[in-house]
């Protein structure tokens, strides 16, 4: 089972459970960049807040437990991790998302776009050089609303670290 | 002063101390309040989970601060900055006063 199809069979067992979850990270930069960057774990964003226990006895019901946060199956190298909602990208709610089929259920993801943004805003807080590489890499491999991210940016007071993607996008390879 | 809307004293005392003090340890903000250790970890752990706060370790301590990220933070500091206008005289002293400043070991006073 790949890194999507995975994600995608959680979605689905846990969407049928009643709890809604969106993939976010890294790891939806592994699925953008048709793998050139590579994650073993899963962020799904838990949201609306479903309560741990639900969300633990939900997961217990496909095999996994958690440890620490995590959630671990024997038989899976992937770690799944639930970060705690609202789906948001710094102070803004995110407003649709991204669907992808598989053979083993439907994955909700970040768009493009809100997938270069949530990187940034890794860059931006935190000066996590790595974000911003995902970022620009996601943003080359795909089609990016760049007047998107740069109006993000302003409303986020990043206008100047804005400039400093853009740089690093047209940089050659 | 928030406890009915946040439902704990504790989460309180943890959200005012690292608004007005940017980080804390568990410990010292336990000091602070002059309150036990454990319910001020559990609720530093918890908002942690919730995602309002981050932690970084140094040495063998923890240190929390906001989550730059939390889409409610604005407005979270906002209500809490208001809140902190209306506690006593002597908490709002204590609260902003903060050496941080570099003392030289074995300095006297």
């Amino acid at each position: 089972m790949s890194l999507v199809e995975l994600a995608a069979f959680i979605s689905t067992h846990l969407r049928r459970k009643g709890i809604e979850v969106v993939l976010s990270g890294g790891s939806c930069v592994a699925v953008y960049s048709a793998g050139q960057y590579v994650s073993m774990d899963l962020d799904l964003i838990n949201r609306y807040q479903v309560k741990r226990s639900l969300l633990r006895s939900a997961m217990a019901g496909i095999g996994f437990s958690e440890q620490n946060r995590y959630y671990k199956h024997p038989e899976a190298a992937i770690l799944v991790e639930f970060p705690a909602g609202p789906l948001a990208i710094g102070e803004e709610p995110v407003a649709s998302v991204e669907e992808i089929s598989t053979s083993c259920g439907v994955l909700k993801l970040l768009t493009p776009t809100d997938c270069v943004k949530d990187r940034l805003a890794a860059f931006y807080h935190w000066d996590d050089r790595q974000g911003l590489e995902q970022a620009v890499l996601v943003a080359k491999m795909n089609k990016v609303s760049l007047a998107e991210v740069e109006r993000w940016s302003v409303v986020e007071g990043k206008a100047e670290e804005f400039k400093q993607f853009t740089g690093a996008l047209s940089a050659p390879d | 002063m928030l406890e009915p809307l946040l439902g704990s004293t504790n989460r309180e005392r943890v959200l005012m101390y690292l608004c007005l003090r940017k980080e804390g340890y568990a410990r010292e903000i336990a000091r602070f309040w002059k309150t036990d250790l454990d319910p001020i970890q559990r609720q530093l752990e918890r908002l942690e989970l919730g995602g309002l706060l981050i932690s970084r370790t140094a040495g063998r301590m923890r240190f929390y601060e906001f989550n730059p990220r939390f889409p409610f933070l604005r407005e979270l500091l906002a209500l809490l900055e208001k809140t902190f206008l209306f506690y006593p005289e002597e908490d709002r002293s204590r609260l902003a006063m903060d050496r941080r400043r570099p003392r030289r070991r074995g300095k006297p006073l």
